[in-house]
């Protein structure tokens, strides 16, 4: 069972579509591993529903207009097939692949099936990152890959980092963080993960500003990091 | 305000127009839906936009086209109608707003809010369900005014609870101790 989760502020910034995507994107791919955090997301999509039906609202004349163009088109809207059965048999099709992780159906939009596929940059000889997208409004997106027993640079957080740990595990001084755990550090933090011995990890890490590393490499680092931040 | 068990009534009307536009693809069935709905998802809209009338169109079309096209995916043992239209609702304008200046990003949505859908209901999880919206919709009312207050701009208007606590001019720790009180109230927190 799954230990570190969400806030329940968190799940209501994600069940109401308030938080920004980039963070939405971590709390989806927690929620593909736990069946807790599902539940209290279906209780807030309720609860959500409950202010939706008490809006104030009256028919206006653009009610009518729309509905005299829906009500035309309908006969030509077929019946959608349930598009997740659809894509299945693709998935396990690819079995040419070399790990055997199967990546989150969150991060579809990045990556198929197989981390591998990336363009990874070696950070060090145990550490790896890529980046999936700096989006519009600063966020990085990025995976990290630790090999077993392996540190992650000293980084500072110059904004809120979300992790998500998609495989193999690694300990902090908070405690020791599993496959689908979710993690939440704010700026004033300064952590030193390491990954423990026993399979490597990977994470998808969400920063509000891109990731800063501290330490004797960090001028080797940084203009790495910027690059590839700057490529996607 | 209506009494729950108008409520109660008025959902099973809903499930029985979406077995009716899954079964028989009933267009008057539909137009009930229609006319409940629409004025709803309107309003859902301008909240987050206000004034954005072109944009309360846009997901008003969409979500009830939607609505015509998974009916057959609807299962009321899963969500009762207002809860399904109202992900979709959801969706729908995350996805409006992100096109346009509100939550600007590159990140396609489609993969991160699952539709409530058919699967692996089971009798056990109706019941839950069942019970955990009655208490929802009942807890809900006995709620201080400030913390209904904080929990609906966040749900209606999309804001975040930043955005709530400037617009309130209130510490942010004060926003965010609202919606933490009320959601535990309304028994909605992770077990630590
Ligand atoms: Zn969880």
């Amino acid at each position: 069972m799954l230990k570190h989760h969400p806030s329940s502020e968190l799940l209501a910034d994600y069940a109401s579509g308030s938080m920004p995507l980039s963070h939405s994107l971590c709390i989806a791919t927690h929620l593909e591993q736990c069946d807790i955090c599902r539940q209290q997301a279906h209780k807030l999509n309720q609860l959500g529903a409950q202010f939706f039906m008490q809006q104030s609202s009256t028919a206006t004349s653009a009610d009518n207009d729309l509905k005299a163009k829906v009500m035309g088109c309908l006969d030509e809207i077929v019946f959608s097939t349930d598009e997740s059965a659809s894509d299945t048999p693709k998935r396990t099709a690819a079995s040419n692949k070399v790990d055997s992780y199967k990546p989150p159906k969150a991060l579809k939009q990045f990556l198929d099936d197989s981390y591998d596929s990336l363009e990874w940059t070696t950070v060090s000889p145990s550490f790896k990152i890529t980046t999936l997208l700096k989006d519009k409004n600063g966020a990085q997106i990025a995976l990290s890959r630790v090999k077993p027993g392996g540190k992650m640079p000293h980084h500072r957080h110059t904004a809120d980092e979300l992790t998500v740990v998609l495989e193999g595990s690694f300990s902090d001084e908070g405690g020791i963080y599993k496959k689908g755990d979710f993690i939440c550090r704010d700026s004033k933090h300064k952590h030193k993960p390491v990954v423990t011995k026993d399979a490597e990890c990977i994470c998808l890490m969400v920063l509000d500003a891109p990731i800063e590393f501290t330490g004797w490499f960090t001028r080797v680092l940084n203009p790495l990091v910027r690059r590839n931040h700057a490529q996607s | 305000m209506k009494s729950a068990e108008v409520r109660q009534e008025e959902q099973l009307r809903f499930a029985e127009y979406m077995r009716a536009v899954a079964e028989q693809r009933d267009k008057r069935a539909f137009e009930k839906l229609f006319d409940h709905f629409v004025p709803l998802l309107r309003s859902f809209s301008l909240a987050a936009q206000p004034g954005a009338s072109l944009l309360a169109d846009e997901v008003a079309q969409e979500v009830m086209i939607k609505v015509w096209q998974k009916a057959h995916t609807y299962n009321k043992e899963m969500a009762n109608v207002t809860t399904w239209i109202f992900t979709l609702a959801r969706n729908s304008r995350i996805d409006y707003l992100r096109k346009n200046s509100r939550h600007e990003s590159d990140i396609d949505p489609t993969n991160l809010w699952g539709e409530i859908v058919d699967e692996n209901s089971d009798p056990f999880q109706a019941a839950q369900q069942k019970r955990s919206e009655e208490l929802i919709s009942k807890q809900l009312k006995g709620l201080p005014e400030d913390q209904q207050n904080a929990l609906r701009k966040v749900y209606l208007e999309g804001k975040t609870h930043k955005q709530v606590a400037e617009e309130l001019k209130l510490p942010l720790g004060t926003v965010k101790s609202r919606v933490r009180l009320a959601l535990r109230k309304l028994a909605i927190s992770i077990p630590r």
